[in-house]
């Protein structure tokens, strides 16, 4: 399925919003901390009723910060086992080791080994998972953590390994987990339709944006999913941290992708990563109002609209190519010239790709409809021209 | 386009950005390479490490080789992160590292904890990892890296600014670097900063370098106007207040160097003076 068009962007969205605004079982609740506006979500089968903004803590390590998300009503605080080595699950516990438990939530991650194609490999270890997630709870000094993700998870055949889901379900019997879930990151519209169709996982934590080449796809599934009763958590929201290019020259309106991600009521929580306040205060305003105001939907569609550099590696050019071209690479190429302003790193890549010419030289017109929109050809035919230029005269 | 092209090109030249440089992997005796990972970049560290990425790559990460030694089961991985500059390597090698882990003479600085062994030397953070527990695969990941801190070279000295935090009640270890959004304020960036504990006492020291006098200048005027207080004169300046979300701040600067400290309290004046002194004065 091709990327989501302009009309069905704003359908998503604005559909998507009415239904959330209509919907009391989805929309809900009151905090009993007295932030009576707050929009709360029910997390699937969990029952958990969850603020739609949460913490993705992993960037993060200013207590500092974490302590005014709590104080603005975020409940849900997210973090992993390997997020800068085990110190940002330190720093929530010395924090958190101060508030009654019952009056947040904890979400870490555990990743067990997997080959490239995310499938179990002889390293696959549930002593390993085990050891590494009471590690986990060691370092945030908590009794128990609210969910529990298998990091990580892009292959249906992880989903259904058992040494795993049975340490898992161990913890869950012990009390030291109350919820199991996973995160996945690459090829996540497959590996949530499958999940939808089994009784182990109660969250799903999954990349989700306006900018995801394979969206269509990633929608059903997730419909699949919480129709299935399974809570979904979205991450990547930004689609690449706040701005639509690689130079960081063009800031995007944050607030506007979020609201578009919480458009879709199957969408539980986010889970933006905040390094600042001013990042904070600007999540606190969508706590209360997830309704997409005009100037927030002319500001995604022209964000829409926008290439940038970032090659989104869908990887349809490369079939599409008569030449059968490297076409992801050559635009990583195309990135490391004009985004990182560095040619050498550019040129050492089309040396590595066997580029010693202009390789589109032969074809008239091009072939390849590029996801991005790129100007595929015009790009190739400009990078390739590095291969010419003497080292000495590329930094 | 053409234009922008030579610009791209030109720029390059001027700002002196480093090569890129061929990563060899060293050989390890009785062990077979593997290589079977692309060369990640800043557009597809996600696949490798996930939600960590987003944390290397506002530490200046440039690209990532991955190899893999095998003989028989026994697996032993090398990771090499490439970041801009030895600061942006020692701000990820230290984000990671924890003051219970056993150090090694490595590099800069490197350390062992399990089957992990971590060190960073010029703008290289080397990760080498192995699941195994027998004492010769722990060996030979040891001498994997000693190979590969020869190999890289580079800058084998901490980042001269540490060198300014006072030793007494320092938490040995703990330093870091932070790049952005010092104390979660935006307007307060690349700072070193170093824990103590004095008598009950803690608190955090941070030490921001600045290009110029004038810089150092505007970013004390936006946090002090942060605080509602009032426009400050344009020399030297040590001042107490407190930030709504960090509590009670000690500030201070001298020409280009500005001090932070959190975590004392008002009255606390005499321990911020001495730290603060103390480090100004070692540079200025």
């Amino acid at each position: 399925m091709g990327r989501i068009t302009r009309r069905g962007f704003l359908k998503t969205g604005i559909a998507g919003a009415g239904l959330a605004a209509l919907s009391p079982s989805i929309v809900s609740a009151v905090t009993p901390a007295g932030n009576e506006d707050i929009i709360f979500r029910t997390l699937g089968r969990t029952g958990l009723k969850v603020p739609v903004i949460s913490f993705g803590v992993m960037r993060s390590d200013n207590p500092g910060l974490c302590k005014a998300a709590y104080d603005k009503g975020i409940q849900l605080f997210d973090t992993a086992n390997g997020y800068q080595g085990g110190n940002n699950e330190t720093m929530l516990g010395k924090l958190f080791r101060d508030y009654p438990r019952d009056s947040f939530f904890m979400a870490t991650k555990v990743k067990p080994e997997s080959d490239r194609e995310g499938k179990p490999t002889d390293e696959t270890s549930p002593d390993k998972f085990l050891e590494m997630f009471s590690t986990s709870l060691g370092r945030l000094q908590m009794d128990y953590v609210d969910i529990l993700y298998v990091h990580d998870i892009s292959n249906p055949e992880m989903l259904e390994y058992k040494p795993i889901i049975n340490a898992a379900q161990k913890l869950k019997k012990e009390g030291k987990i109350k919820f199991l879930g996973f995160s996945t990151h690459r090829n996540e519209a497959t590996v949530i339709d499958a999940a939808a169709g089994m009784d182990i996982w109660d969250v799903i934590l999954t990349q989700y944006n306006y900018r995801l080449s394979y969206l269509d796809d990633l929608i059903a599934a997730i419909k699949k999913a919480a129709g299935a009763g399974i809570g979904i958590v979205a991450m990547k929201t930004l689609a690449g941290g706040g701005f639509l290019d690689r130079e960081r020259t063009k800031p995007m309106n944050t607030t506007a992708a979020i609201k578009w991600v919480l458009s879709n009521p199957d969408v539980h929580t986010t889970i933006p990563g905040m390094t600042n306040f001013d990042q904070l205060d600007k999540n606190e305003k969508i706590l209360t109002d997830i309704t997409m105001n005009d100037q927030e939907k002319n500001d995604l569609l022209a964000a829409m609209n926008e290439p940038g550099l970032f090659c989104s590696g869908c990887r349809k050019c490369i079939a599409a190519c008569p030449n059968n071209l490297p076409v992801p690479d050559l635009m990583r190429a195309y990135m490391y010239a004009y985004g990182y302003m560095s040619p050498s790193m550019a040129k050492s890549l089309l040396g590595d790709l066997g580029i010693n010419n202009n390789p589109c030289s032969n074809c008239d017109t091009c072939s390849v409809d590029c996801s991005r929109s790129f100007p595929v050809k015009e790009k190739i035919a400009d990078v390739s021209r590095l291969v010419q230029i003497p080292d000495e005269f590329l930094a | 386009m053409k234009k922008k092209f030579i610009t791209g090109i030109l720029l390059s030249l001027i700002s002196l950005v480093v090569a890129a440089q061929e990563i060899t992997f060293p050989v390890l005796e009785g062990y077979k390479k593997v290589m079977k990972y692309p060369v990640y970049t800043p557009d597809n560290l996600w696949d490798h490490i996930n939600g960590a990425a987003d944390g290397y790559v506002a530490l200046g990460f440039v690209d990532l080789n991955v190899v893999e030694y095998k003989k028989g089961k026994n697996i032993i991985k090398l990771e090499i992160y490439r970041h801009s500059d030895h600061t942006m390597a020692f701000g990820i090698y230290a984000s990671e590292r924890s003051p219970s882990y056993r150090f090694l003479n490595l590099g800069a600085q490197g350390y062992i904890t399990g089957g992990v062994i971590n060190f960073f030397t010029g703008n290289f953070y080397i990760k080498i990892r192995t699941h195994s527990n027998k004492e010769k695969v722990i060996h030979a990941a040891e001498s994997l890296a000693v190979k590969v801190a020869a190999m890289l070279g580079g800058d084998n000295e901490m980042p001269a600014l540490l060198y300014q935090f006072p030793e007494e009640g320092k938490k040995q270890n703990e330093e870091t670097y932070i790049n952005e959004s010092v104390l979660g304020h935006q307007f307060l960036n690349k700072a070193f900063k170093a824990s103590y504990s004095v008598g009950s006492d803690e608190f955090d020291v941070f030490l921001l370098k600045f290009r110029s006098q004038a810089e150092a200048l505007e970013a004390a005027k936006k946090y002090l106007s942060s605080a509602d207080l009032e426009p400050i004169p344009p020399d030297n300046g040590k001042f107490v207040f407190t930030d709504g979300y960090n509590g009670t701040i000690f500030l201070a600067w001298v020409e280009n160097e500005i001090v932070i400290i959190s975590g004392l309290a008002r009255d606390q004046s005499d321990i911020a003076d001495k730290y603060i002194s103390a480090i100004l004065d070692k540079n200025n």
